[in-house]
């Protein structure tokens, strides 16, 4: 049970005087206990490096690391009573699974007796289902059980925190996905606190309780999954969170009343100001749509823009697909039911509700408005719709 | 294009050769091969082949011109005169005519097992020298970024390179300034020195291709460095280090020119020892056989039995996750 705060942490490979490089820089986030942190970004965005410092195995530059308010800067790996799920697994080839699983206990200053040790074993491996698996090596498993005995590594001491570093990278897509559910599951079981860094945005939204996306070593928003999706701090949290990728166009606006009003090159709406919470004081921003809140005009009506799109790839993922067309305000990616009847060439015209829409500034990149879930009303047009 | 009355594989034929695609072509590949094998093993082999039929053969029959492949007339006498000299040199010879009422002399006097003796414990000391101080510099020299490091990987690879008996005179008076002239531990120290090299390079090897993550997690799992070396490091070095220290233990085993020169004949091991059997115009060939069999036998067993960790452990770090 930990509470884990990084309070301006900063690390540089290197000499800090000459060319070190900086991996992160002036990070803070705090986990309160028991929480699931997922740590999100692309490769080399120093989401690794942040975990390699919690868990001791690399040394924060600057800035402190602490556990319920104790700075571990200085204390070693080996001391802080973390355990750390390996992307590669890093079990011990040359012992057993019941071995590799109760290594971590004998070293342990505790007082267990090889018993009790034992006992611990299986009860884990009973957890993981593994238990006829005790007296294999490592070489002979599956890339799935090895992920088990990895985990059933972790939790067999009850550590403080948990560690995962991209646990689920080297495994299949399906199993990627029964393991992600364990590992939520688990931890919500055993209450500890944990941080996970993967660069799968899908992974990341479902696992976590709150997740820190990085970029080039910094901070891009710290928030719940809700939070930044719905309300991304800036266009590169936008575009990594979500699957496919955010369309974004470029858009005038101006104030009109109580509204603003959005001119792009072949629609133009309104936005209500009352859905923005931010004063807006530029008239250029960028437009952003999500590919699954736009609807195929013939099936739903909107307040928002409506425009003309060429379909030139239709994608089909069960009940929706992909679109991917063309229109006059550029490429533009869809997520839309009732597609058995669209074909390559066919026009369609696309829409969006006005709450659905994201506005950023173009100079600073940071978000002007959000997506609003509460004022979407199913089936059609909303409240506000109405008036505006 | 294909008409109709062509075979309609024939399009997948089109890079068919004699020598690879027909039955024909297969023998004479096969055959070819075997000839080669058999030349090569011809080659590797006739030398010790030659040894045991000399073993079997009398004086006489070894002085023959020309010489016969198999021995006309298979004779024990070699190892009867080896064994006879080696119970008489060795002090056993009242013992045996207690036992066996058997009264044993013997013109030579070389005590076989007493050189056995000897050299297990020059080659096993070079041996241990060897891998203890060749493993803890390969790992910090894997392992850690220092300056000089690439200078003293290449003086330990220069250091190989040069023939022992190049440094012949300094270690000869280095050896007599530590008053170590015709001690053992002399031969030990030498030979763990000139191994230590190889050992460095191999184990580098393996230590390069040792994965951090292995080595993290183990420190995750409150290991101590030490707890780290001994339960991960050692136990999954164990090939390799095997290799190492046989490779330690086989320079040792064979070396001549040092164990002649810095020994005199108490304490010789097994190469000087067998080169006192060779006595100019009256040498018995087929005693020099018969003992050199007689010690091969223990390296053999042993060889045979830790072969496949030695073959591992040589064709590199291969670690099986």
């Amino acid at each position: 049970m930990t509470h884990l705060e990084l309070d301006s942490v900063k690390k540089v490979f290197g000499d800090p005087e000459k060319e070190g490089v900086v991996a992160v820089n002036d990070l803070d986030i705090d986990v309160p206990d028991g929480d699931f942190l997922v740590l999100l970004g692309p490769s080399g965005c120093g989401k690794t490096t942040t975990l390699r410092m919690i868990g001791g195995l690399e040394d924060p530059t600057e800035g402190e690391v602490r556990f319920d308010g104790t700075v571990v800067n200085d204390v070693k790996a080996r001391n802080r009573d973390v355990a750390m799920v390996f992307q590669d697994f890093a079990l011990y080839p040359h012992m057993t699974v019941r071995e590799n699983l109760g290594f971590g206990l004998r070293r342990e200053n505790n007082d267990m007796t090889g018993t009790e040790i034992d006992e611990r074993v299986t009860e884990v491996a009973e957890m993981l289902e593994i238990e006829e698996l005790l007296n294999n090596k490592p070489a002979q498993l599956s890339g799935g059980q090895k992920q088990r005995v990895a985990l059933g590594r972790a939790i067999i001491r009850e550590p403080r925190l948990f560690l995962f570093d991209e646990p689920l990278a080297n495994l299949d897509a399906k199993l990627r996905k029964t393991m992600r559910t364990e590992i939520d599951e688990l931890q919500s079981e055993v209450g500890i606190t944990s941080a996970y860094v993967t660069h799968n945005q899908e992974e990341a939204m479902t696992i976590a309780d709150k997740i820190a996306i990085l970029n080039d070593g910094e901070l891009q928003q710290l928030g719940t999954p809700d939070q930044v999706f719905n309300e991304p701090a800036n266009l590169f949290v936008a575009q990594f969170v979500g699957s496919p990728d955010m369309n974004l166009f470029q858009g005038a606006l101006s104030e009109r009343g109580d509204s603003y009003r959005i001119e792009m090159d072949a629609a133009s709406f309104d936005i209500p100001k009352r859905l923005v919470d931010t004063e807006i004081d530029t008239d250029e921003v960028l437009v952003g749509f999500r590919p699954q809140d736009l609807y195929q005009a013939r099936t739903r009506a909107t307040n928002g823009p409506e425009f003309d799109t060429q379909v030139r790839v239709v994608e089909p993922v069960g009940t929706e697909a992909i679109v991917h067309g063309t229109s006059a305000l550029g490429d533009v990616t869809a997520k839309v039911g009732r597609f058995h009847d669209l074909e390559p060439e066919d026009q369609m015209e696309l829409t969006i509700a006005p709450e659905h829409v994201y506005l950023f500034d173009p100079t600073t990149e940071s978000l002007l408005k959000g997506r609003l879930v509460t004022e979407r009303a199913e089936g059609g047009t909303s409240a506000d719709s109405v008036e505006a | 294009m294909a008409t109709d009355n062509t075979d309609p594989t024939a399009e997948y034929r089109k890079n068919q050769s004699w020598l690879y695609d027909s039955k024909a072509g297969g023998y004479v590949r096969k055959t070819a091969i075997g000839l080669l094998t058999l030349v090569i093993g011809v080659f590797v082999l006739f030398p010790l082949y030659w040894m045991v039929v000399t073993a079997f053969k009398t004086t006489s029959e070894i002085q023959q011109i020309p010489p016969t492949v198999f021995p006309a007339d298979p004779s024990l006498e070699g190892f009867r005169l080896v064994i006879e000299s080696s119970i008489q040199a060795g002090g056993y010879a009242g013992l045996v005519s207690d036992l066996f009422g058997i009264t044993v002399t013997s013109a030579i006097d070389i005590n076989l097992l007493g050189l056995i003796v000897n050299s297990l414990k020059v080659a096993v000391g070079a041996g241990l020298i060897a891998v203890v101080l060749g493993t803890g510099a390969s790992y910090v020299l894997s392992r850690r970024e220092f300056r000089g490091k690439n200078l003293l990987m290449s003086l330990l690879l220069a250091s190989l390179m040069f023939p022992g008996t190049a440094i012949m005179v300094p270690e000869w008076e280095l050896i007599s300034t530590l008053g170590l002239f015709n001690t053992h531990l002399a031969l030990i120290l030498i030979y763990g020195a000139m191994t230590s090299p190889f050992v460095v390079w191999l184990m580098k090897g393996f230590f390069d291709d040792f994965p951090d993550s292995i080595i993290e997690a183990s420190q995750i799992d409150q290991c101590t460095p030490f707890e780290t070396f001994w339960y991960v490091l050692v136990p999954m070095a164990r090939n390799s280090l095997i290799a190492s220290f046989i490779f330690a233990f086989l320079l040792a085993w064979n070396e001549l020119v040092f164990a002649l020169t810095l020994l005199d004949n108490s304490k010789f091991t097994v190469p000087p020892g067998l080169l006192t059997f060779v006595q100019g115009f009256n040498t018995q060939w087929n005693v020099v056989a018969a003992a050199s069999i007689i010690v091969s036998i223990p390296v053999l067993a042993g060889l045979a039995y830790i072969q496949r960790y030695f073959v591992q452990g040589l064709t590199g770090g291969a670690i099986k996750g």
